[in-house]
C-alpha cells in the first residue's frame, strides 16, 4: 500500500510540475492568443539556470554555485524571464503561425546550445550530483516524495492564486480583449505589443519555474530532458484541460500525464510477456485515442473558459 | 470546479489504481524483474530486440528452474526515449510492482535520472547494457549511486590502460596529442594515469579541435619538448594531418595510436613507410565457446542475425542479475547488489548462457559452490564502480600494412587494473 502512496505522490509531483508550465502556456495562449510552440525551450532554461545555481562546483565547468534551493528557483525565474524578454522583443510583432514557427525554432536552438555549450552544461553528459532539496532529512524515498509533493501543491496554489488575481484585474481583461480582437483593443488606446510582451514573459518564466522544479525532483539534467515532444505534451494538457481556465490547465496536466503513464502500466499488466514488446506501439495508439475522444466529446476541454466578460454586461446564451 | 469534473478526476484516479492492483495481487511464488527500454520513438528499432533478449534470458532461467524455486516475471516498460516517461515507469515498477532489480535503459540521458531519482534512493539494483556515459563511474566513485548501478558495456578504461602499458614498455618520454571530445579527454586521462604509474613521463599534452586544415601549433608544442614518441588519440582525417605534419617537422617516427586510427585510410594518407613499427590498441572481437553458443541459440530462437547492437551485453545484464537473484538469500536490492560479484567470481566454475548453463549454475549455487558466469560477451567481471572491461587488441604497422599483434584478454586487463591500483 505504501508503494502506491509513494508512486502516486511521485506521479502527482510530475503532473503538478507540468501543471505550472501549462498555466504559463494558458497565460499566453488561453488569455492572450500567443501561439508559443517553444515551451520546452523555456522549461530547459529554467532547469539549467536552477542546476547551475545550486549545483556542486566542478573545476571543468563554469557555474556550480552551491546556493540554496530557493535561490535556484529565483534564478530559474529570472533567467527564463530574461530569455523570454529577448525572444519576445524580437518576435512579438509576429502573429499566430509565424510566432509558432519562430518559437519552435528557438526551442530547438536552446536544446542545441545545451548540447554543445559544454563548459556550462556539460553537453550530452548532463550535470550530475545536483542533490534534491532536503533529501538527507528523509530516511525513505516515500518521505521525500511526500515532502516534494507538498511543496508542489503549495507552489501550484501560489501560482494559481497569483494568476487569478492578475488575470481578473483590468490588466487581464486587456489580454482577453487582445485575444478576441486586436484592432479593437488598439482602437481603445491599448499598447498591444507591450501587453503581449508582458504576458509572454510571465508565461515563459512560469515554464522556467516548472523546469527548475523538474530538475529539483530528479536531481539530474541533460539536453535529453528537453525534446520537442514535451512542448506537444504541455499543449495537449492545456487544450484537453480547457484553454482559458487555469483550473482546466491543472486538471489537464494531471489527466494527460495520467493517461500517458498509466497506459504503459495497463499494457504491461494486461499483455502476456511475449507480447509486451509489440504492445508498446499500442500504448501510443491508446494515448492518441483517448485524447481524440476527449476532444470529440468535450471540444472546449474538460473545464472550458467561463463565459463571463464583465459583471455588468448582458450575455446571450451561447 | 464543478462536481462533474471532480467525478471525472476521481474516475481517472480509480481507473489508474484498478489497473495496478491486478499486477500486484499475484499470491503464488513469483519474483518480478523490471525492465525499461525505448520500444517506440527514435531508439525503438534498437530497443525492441534488446528488450526481447532480456525476456528470453528470463524465460530460459524459468525453464532452468527459476530463482529460488520461484518463477521470474519480466515486467517491461517503454520509455518512449523520454527521460520523464522512463523515470515514471521505473518509479512505478519499484514502488507498485516491487521489483528488486531493474534492467535498462539504453541512453545515458534516461538511465542517469532513473539512477539518481529512483533506483539509488530506493536501493534497487540497476543493470544497464548500453549506457556509456562516464558520469556513472563518477557517481559510483562519489558514493551517490550506492553501488547499485552496474553496466555490461565495456568502458574505454581498458584501452587507456593498455595504451599506457605498451607505451611505458617502449618509450620513457612521450608527448600526447588528443582530440577535444569526451572520447579523447577520457582516453588521454586514462592513458596518462597508467603511463605515469608505470614510470613514463609525459612532456607535453595538447588537445586539438576537430576538422581544422592544419595542426602546426599543436604539433610544434608537442614536438618542442623533444619526446621519444608521439601518442596520438584522434580520428582518421585529423589524425592523418597531424601525423603528416609531425613527420614533416622532423619528429621521431615512433607512434602509439588510439583505436580510431586503425584504418587503411590513415596508412594511405600518411604513407605506410613512415608509420612502420607504430603501435596501437583497439577493442578485440570477443570470441570463445560461450559467445558461439549464444550466437547459435539466438539464431535458433529468433531466426535473426545476433550481430545487432546491444544484444549480447543485454543478455549478460539479464543473466548476471538473474543469477545474483538466485544466489542472494532474499530478493531485495542490497542482497542482489552484494551477490552480483559472487556469480562473476573469477575463481568459480565457469557457467555459460542458455537453459543448460543456467541449470548448472543453479545446481552449483544450491551446493554453495562459487561460479563464474562467462556470457554472451565473454567473461565478465565488474570493478568497484560496477564497470566492466573488455579484451583489447594490440596492432602494429608492419611492412606497410596493419597487422594484429596480440590480444590482451579480459583477465589480463583486470590484472593490469590490479597492478595500477597498488
Amino acid at each position: 500500500m505504501m508503494g502506491y502512496v509513494s508512486y502516486l505522490s511521485f506521479f502527482l509531483t510530475l503532473a503538478l510540475i507540468y501543471g505550472i508550465a501549462t498555466m504559463g502556456l494558458n497565460m499566453q495562449w488561453g488569455f492572450t492568443g500567443l501561439f508559443n510552440a517553444g515551451v520546452v525551450g523555456f522549461f530547459a532554461i529554467g532547469g539549467y539556470a536552477y542546476a547551475i545555481v545550486i549545483g556542486p562546483d566542478r573545476p571543468d565547468l563554469v557555474g556550480g554555485f552551491e546556493l540554496p534551493f530557493v535561490i535556484g528557483l529565483l534564478g530559474a525565474l529570472a533567467f527564463s524571464a530574461l530569455a523570454a524578454l529577448i525572444v519576445g522583443l524580437a518576435t512579438m510583432r509576429l502573429r499566430s503561425h509565424y510566432l509558432a514557427i519562430s518559437t519552435f525554432g528557438i526551442a530547438l536552438t536552446i536544446q542545441l546550445v545545451a548540447l554543445n555549450f559544454e563548459s556550462l552544461t556539460a553537453g550530452n553528459l548532463g550535470l550530475i550530483g545536483l542533490g534534491r532539496p532536503l533529501e538527507d532529512a528523509f530516511d525513505t524515498p516515500l518521505g521525500f516524495n511526500l515532502f516534494y509533493l507538498g511543496l508542489m501543491v503549495v507552489a501550484t496554489l501560489v501560482v494559481y492564486g497569483a494568476l487569478q488575481l492578475i488575470l481578473h484585474s483590468p490588466w487581464g481583461r486587456v489580454l482577453r480583449a487582445i485575444r478576441e480582437d486586436e484592432e479593437a483593443a488598439i482602437s481603445l488606446g491599448k499598447n498591444v505589443s507591450r501587453f503581449r510582451l508582458e504576458a509572454f514573459v510571465i508565461g515563459c518564466s512560469l515554464m522556467g519555474l516548472a523546469g527548475a522544479f523538474y530538475v529539483g525532483s530528479i536531481g539530474y539534467i541533460s539536453p535529453f530532458d528537453f525534446l520537442p515532444i514535451v512542448t506537444f505534451q504541455i499543449w495537449t494538457m492545456l487544450i484537453l484541460g480547457g484553454s482559458g481556465n487555469n483550473r482546466g490547465a491543472i486538471l489537464g496536466a494531471i489527466v494527460v500525464w495520467g493517461v500517458w503513464t498509466s497506459s504503459g502500466w495497463l499494457i504491461s499488466t494486461v499483455l502476456p510477456p511475449a507480447w509486451q514488446v509489440r504492445g508498446a506501439a499500442s500504448q501510443v495508439i491508446l494515448i492518441g485515442l483517448i485524447l481524440v475522444l476527449t476532444l470529440l466529446y468535450r471540444p472546449r476541454g474538460l473545464i472550458g473558459e467561463r463565459v463571463t466578460v464583465s459583471s455588468g454586461a448582458k450575455l446571450n446564451d451561447r | 470546479m464543478t462536481t462533474r469534473t471532480w467525478a471525472l478526476a476521481a474516475t481517472v484516479a480509480i481507473a489508474a489504481l484498478a489497473t495496478g492492483t491486478t499486477g500486484a495481487q499475484a499470491q503464488d511464488c513469483t519474483i518480478p524483474l523490471g525492465a525499461v527500454f525505448p520500444l517506440t520513438g527514435s531508439n525503438g528499432p534498437i530497443g525492441e530486440p534488446i528488450a526481447e533478449t532480456g525476456r528470453w534470458a528470463v524465460e530460459q532461467m524459468n525453464e532452468a528452474g527459476g530463482v529460488q524455486g520461484c518463477e521470474v516475471e519480466y515486467l517491461l516498460r517503454d520509455t518512449q526515449g523520454q527521460s520523464a516517461v522512463g523515470v515514471d515507469a521505473a518509479r512505478n515498477l519499484v514502488d507498485v510492482q516491487g521489483v528488486p532489480a531493474l534492467l535498462g535503459a539504453i541512453s545515458s540521458g534516461v538511465s542517469l535520472p532513473i539512477l539518481t531519482s529512483v533506483t539509488a534512493p530506493s536501493e534497487v539494483v540497476q543493470v544497464s547494457c548500453c549506457s556509456s556515459s562516464p558520469s556513472f563511474t563518477e557517481l559510483a566513485e562519489s558514493g551517490e549511486s550506492g553501488g547499485f548501478f552496474f553496466r555490461t558495456l565495456p568502458t574505454s578504461r581498458a584501452q587507456g590502460v593498455v595504451l599506457g602499458n605498451i607505451a611505458s614498455q617502449n618509450y620513457d618520454e612521450v608527448s600526447v596529442i588528443y582530440i577535444n571530445t569526451d572520447y579523447g579527454v577520457n582516453l588521454a586521462q586514462e592513458f596518462q594515469e597508467a603511463y605515469e604509474a608505470w614510470g613514463g613521463t609525459i612532456l607535453e599534452s595538447v588537445a586539438y579541435n576537430q576538422e581544422q586544415a592544419s595542426y602546426r601549433p599543436e604539433v610544434n608544442s608537442a614536438l618542442a619538448a623533444e619526446p621519444d614518441a608521439l601518442v596520438l588519440i584522434a580520428f582518421p582525417v585529423d589524425g592523418s594531418t597531424i601525423l603528416r605534419e609531425w613527420i614533416s617537422f622532423g619528429g621521431p617516427q615512433e607512434f602509439v595510436l588510439s583505436n580510431a586510427l586503425r584504418s587503411d585510410d590513415v596508412l594511405e594518407a600518411v604513407g605506410a613507410q613512415f608509420l612502420d613499427g607504430a603501435l596501437g590498441v583497439d577493442n578485440a572481437q570477443v570470441s570463445g565457446p560461450s559467445v558461439e553458443a549464444f550466437n547459435a541459440d539466438y539464431q535458433a530462437a529468433f531466426d535473426a542475425d545476433p550481430n545487432r547492437p546491444g544484444i549480447h551485453i543485454n543478455y549478460d545484464a539479464a543473466a548476471v542479475t538473474l543469477l545474483a537473484m538466485a544466489a542472494a538469500p532474499e530478493a531485495t536490492g542490497p542482497a542482489i547488489r552484494d551477490h552480483i560479484r559472487v556469480v562473476t567470481n573469477p575463481e568459480g566454475e565457469e557457467v555459460y548462457p542458455g537453459v543448460d548453463g543456467f541449470s548448472r549454475a543453479l545446481e552449483l549455487i544450491e551446493a554453495g559452490e562459487p561460479i563464474r558466469y562467462v556470457g554472451a560477451s565473454g567473461p565478465i567481471s565488474f570493478d568497484e564502480n560496477g564497470d566492466v572491461a573488455g579484451p583489447v587488441l594490440i596492432w602494429t604497422v608492419t611492412n606497410g600494412a596493419l597487422a594484429e599483434d596480440r590480444v590482451i584478454t579480459v583477465d589480463e586487463v583486470n590484472a593490469l587494473f590490479d597492478e595500477l591500483a597498488q
